[in-house]
């Protein structure tokens, strides 16, 4: 049994897009290697839930434009292909950030402007343009979600550790003992403030740097 | 066809597509988006008036309830006799007040703002005591400040900034409150620092068009405040059985 499930798992890490999904998500991922996106990073990673959103709705932005540009991409003429591609992506943004204004409103609220900026975000039109272009759309899909879940992955993690250092909580909900504060414990201040994630995105950089060179 | 006939043919049809797909999810969400921007006026409403926690997130449900068992949305004429129930759904005479209750007693009102900021209205709501002078909070809904600058006005250190502050002297006479330049402690006389709130480094217009906004507001206002000050509540003519005590 164990045998069968090596075997086929041996195959699954031969296929394509196996492979582009490690990419994405470890040995390219866009945050800690590529360092794309940073803005938003710095910005929503102060609480755990403001995170997790936008990590996901980057990640549905991202395959879904992947998807269609990859659809089209046998029709799109060469000379626009940039704007028919900013168009999608905005499209898309736009929907997603009226979906938030209508069933997440306190989350939209503190994202504020920044489910907009996902429009500007190098991560979405780079893969669009250097993947979903040239590839099917299936592929293309997966590739957009893996580079997605990549970003949120890093953006979550950045997250946990300035939320749970910085303000004691993770997801609101406090998590350090009321007896810590007595005994003289003290949230870290800097952690909420934008120095304390680029601290933190250092961090989380080096440590992928470290990992992938011992290989 | 020529490449830039089909590049143009493309752009056309994208464009169409794109549109009809934004229009169709703006119009498709507005029920939800207009009920969410009610509840959070509700919210701030409630928040003003000192009546939900801070630093909790309050869900929809316990905010309806409380708006509806706490307070009265009432419209007041210019010499501030309350004219009817406000009806949210249509545009009536008089200006919009809340008032904040308890059972049938009034606690104290809370009047809406609408002022000038450095980059667009801001909106929100200062909520007073029944003594018709001290600010019992105050609280902003939308605005269009820059974040980290004039943005902080609808942060939690200065909302309670304006809590105790009075809107006139001992006398009764009208000053509203303003916003100083810097720390009310330093910038302000001390016989006038009731009237001030701190100001926010690096969003001295924000403070500037605020103040004024909120003189203004306050100043037609008064004749309501005049009657809280002098204890004539029953002039107010509030309707149906819940008669000031």
């Amino acid at each position: 049994m164990n045998g069968v499930v090596a075997k086929s798992l041996a195959t699954v890490k031969r296929t394509v897009a196996y492979k582009e999904i490690v990419k994405a998500f470890w040995k390219a991922n866009p945050i800690s290697k590529q360092i794309l996106g940073i803005c938003s990073a710095l910005a929503v990673t102060v609480q755990m839930q403001t995170a997790l959103v936008m990590g996901v709705a980057l990640t549905l932005v991202v395959a879904c434009s992947n998807l269609i540009v990859s659809l089209l991409r046998a029709s799109i003429p060469r000379n626009i292909r940039i704007i028919v591609q900013v168009a999608v992506i905005a499209t898309l943004v736009i929907i997603a950030d009226e979906l938030l204004k209508a069933f997440m409103y306190e989350v939209s609220r503190q994202l504020s402007v920044f489910v907009g900026l996902i429009i500007t975000n190098c991560i979405v039109l780079g893969r669009t343009e250097a993947y979903a272009m040239n590839n099917p759309p299936g592929r293309a899909f997966l590739d957009g979600l893996a580079n997605g879940l990549g970003y949120a992955s890093v953006l979550v993690g950045v997250a946990f550790l300035r939320e749970l250092f910085g303000s004691g909580r993770i997801f609101g909900v406090p998590v350090i003992p009321e007896a810590f504060y007595q005994a003289g414990y003290v949230n870290n201040g800097l952690l909420v403030l934008a120095p304390g994630a680029f601290i933190m995105i250092g961090l989380f950089v080096w440590l992928e740097h470290t990992l992938l060179e011992k290989k | 066809m020529s490449s830039s006939s089909r590049s143009l043919l493309f752009a056309t049809g994208l464009c169409i597509v794109c549109s009809l797909l934004l229009t169709a999810a703006s119009s498709g969400l507005r029920p939800w988006q207009e009920r969410n921007a009610l509840i959070d006026r509700h919210r701030n409403v409630l928040m003003a008036a000192g009546l939900v926690e801070e630093g909790r997130p309050v869900p929809a449900a316990e905010v309806e309830r409380l708006y509806a068992e706490r307070i009265r949305a009432l419209r007041v004429d210019p010499v501030g006799r309350i004219i009817a129930e406000s009806d949210p759904r249509q545009e009536a005479a008089g200006l919009p007040i809340y008032l904040s209750m308890e059972g049938d007693a009034i606690r104290g009102y809370i009047v809406p703002i609408d002022s000038r900021g450095l980059w667009g209205p801001i909106h929100g709501y200062l909520a007073l005591d029944r003594d018709g002078a001290t600010v019992k909070g105050f609280a902003v809904y939308r605005h269009a400040e820059t974040p980290g600058l004039g943005g902080e006005i609808e942060k939690r250190w200065f909302r309670e900034n304006w809590i105790g502050k009075k809107i006139a002297t001992r006398e009764g006479t009208f000053v509203s409150v303003g916003i100083a330049k810097g720390r009310a402690e330093e910038a302000v006389p001390k016989e006038k620092q009731s009237h001030y709130v701190d100001g926010i480094s690096g969003a001295t217009l924000t403070g500037k068009y605020l103040s004024a906004g909120i003189k203004e507001t306050l100043s037609r206002y008064e004749p309501v405040s005049v009657k809280f000050r002098k204890n004539q509540l029953t002039e107010l003519g509030l309707p149906s059985a819940a008669a000031p005590k």
